[in-house]
């Protein structure tokens, strides 16, 4: 049986379209349409999660798409995705140094007296979780207000724009293996498929990309025991880091701009060495467009646990790479859900004729059954 | 044509003026309109070396934990590369990339670098405009240093003393 091209529908889908829209709009008469310098601003955790997601920088453009998907950030992520597919690759940036930072936020679970101290920047990590009723007809020079005081009442300071490592207290102190000189080159998922064992960079950037919530599963069912990485969090950092590129005429490193992202350090078990050194701590790396901390969390314990899965064969899902990298997308994974929406009628009317059949010989079956037990 | 050396900061500007390889971000930080105003305001033959173009860049990090390189993902990047002379026969290049794809602004700005680096005719309003950029940028930066300073956290040691409220 082969598929049967069908058509029609061409109005409904049409008439999808403007309904959704309507959804959209329905209550124009009393609110204005978001602008996306609105979207940009007070939902800021929202397109965090488009660009990271998108694998996109693009506050903007992800802004828009949270408007147009109407805050769906598996559809915000996709359009990211295609509009990405239309544009050429200009260059590929030489590697940047999160150290060069300029953070928002900092802190270490690790140690309380961490070089640089620990600011807690924007977080609701100590907020109650109560509904702010306040919130619900918020006037708006109430709401101006609110910017100009913080920074009225921000005590003077001669802090410095950027931070140095956590890492590198430790690494100092021998606790940490050396750092190895950079192994080859790094993998382009948007470019190669993943063909199974892929390199450690490979892993990194299908993590860097994935949905929020796939990353947060897996890495929960080794949390909770699925797995023994058991983090402590050396260092979680938010800021924008300046991006620097090879300057036109100079060839010098000049900034192009810069990028806010999360980055999240994590020390682990530790285990010895192969070639007979001190035993140290081992680690794991998580970091992503945006500000968005459950996300590198979660990567930065999926890193270990799957390097560990590399090193010595994965006992568990989190450490399996296979399984991990290839089921963490969230636009992989939406596409695939979506498309059940799809008409299967030839598909499904085989089954029910499959089905129609094992019923008709299953009765036939029961027939003879039933007059020896009568 | 005479083409001027670039000096990483020319003799003319004051100590505390930003280096070249920040012009490009200062100025992007202004609105654009200003920004491409003056560049065209200023009297300059312009040849394009490259074609201004925006498109996309892949971003590579490096992983501080183990120190891999990998792709975090991508960002759009505007750039142009000019050469640009003045009526009195002066020359220069100049260049910008930035994060961004507006690709004429890019274009406006490498024209401002090529003013500014090679000091032609014309630099001074160059000059204010970063020195504008550098202003804007500087109170975007005191406000996340208040982000910071208002957040830092006092530790002591339970029971040693209470914390103020």
């Amino acid at each position: 049986m082969g598929y049967v091209a069908i058509k029609g529908g061409k109005a409904a889908i049409e008439g999808a379209a403007a309904a959704t829209d309507y959804l959209r709009a329905c209550n124009s008469e009393r609110e204005a349409p978001l602008a996306l310098g609105a979207i940009e601003g007070q939902l800021r955790l929202l397109v965090s999660r488009a660009v990271s997601e998108g694998g996109l920088y693009h506050p903007k453009l992800a802004a828009l798409a949270i408007k147009q998907f109407q805050g769906d950030t598996l559809e915000a992520a996709f359009a990211l995705r295609a509009y990405r597919s239309t544009k050429p690759r200009l260059l590929e940036t030489p590697p940047q140094n999160t150290a060069k930072m300029r953070v928002i936020r900092r802190i270490s679970s690790a140690f309380k007296d961490i070089p640089g101290g620990q600011m807690l920047g924007p977080t609701y990590d100590y907020a109650l979780r109560l509904l702010n009723l306040g919130l619900v007809n918020e006037d708006p020079g109430v709401f101006r207000a609110i910017a100009r005081r913080f920074l009225d009442d921000a005590p003077e300071n001669e802090l410095p724009d950027s931070f140095p490592k956590v890492l590198d207290a430790l690494r100092a102190e021998g606790l940490l293996p050396a750092l190895k000189p950079v192994a080859g080159t790094s993998f382009d998922v948007t470019r190669q498929s993943l063909i199974f064992p892929v390199p450690r960079s490979a892993a990194l950037a299908t993590m860097a990309r994935a949905e929020t919530g796939s990353l947060l599963a897996i890495a929960y069912s080794n949390m909770r025991g699925y797995g023994d990485v058991h983090p402590t969090i050396a260092e979680l950092r938010v800021g924008y880091v300046p991006v620097m590129l090879p300057h036109p005429v100079t060839g010098e490193p000049m900034e192009a701009g810069e990028a806010l992202m999360t980055e999240c350090e994590v020390v682990a078990m530790f285990e010895g060495d192969d070639q007979g050194g001190k035993p140290a701590f081992t680690l794991g790396y998580g970091a992503c467009f945006g500000h968005n901390e459950v996300k590198a969390i979660s990567m930065a314990i999926l890193d270990r646990a799957l390097q560990k899965g590399m090193k010595d064969g994965a006992t568990n899902p989190s450490e399996d790479p296979e399984f991990v990298l290839l089921h963490v997308d969230g636009v992989d994974s939406m596409g695939f859900a979506s498309h059940y929406k799809m008409p299967h009628y030839v598909t499904f009317q085989s089954d029910m004729d499959r089905l129609r059949n094992t019923q008709a010989k299953a009765q036939q079956k029961d027939i003879p059954q039933k007059k020896d037990t009568a | 044509m005479n083409i001027q050396p670039s000096p990483a900061l020319p003799p003319k500007f004051s100590a505390d003026f930003p280096p070249r390889s920040r012009w490009s971000a200062l100025l992007a930080q202004l609105p654009a309109e200003q920004v491409r105003t003056a560049a065209a305001a200023l009297a300059l033959e312009v040849v394009d070396i490259t074609l201004p173009q925006s498109g996309l860049g892949l971003m590579q990090l490096n992983d501080t934990a183990l120190n891999d390189n990998f792709y975090l993902g991508e960002i759009p990047i505007a750039r142009a590369h000019v050469r640009v002379k003045s009526t009195d026969g002066q020359a220069g290049e100049g260049g910008a990339v930035l994060l961004d794809d507006r690709a004429r602004l890019a274009r406006a700005i490498a024209i401002l670098d090529a003013v500014l680096a090679a000091q032609l005719p014309g630099w001074e309003s160059a000059a204010t405009l970063v020195e504008q950029g550098m202003a804007v940028h500087e109170q975007l930066m005191q406000a996340r240093r208040a982000l910071l300073a208002r957040t830092h956290v006092d530790f002591s040691l339970l029971g040693q003393e209470e914390e103020g409220e």
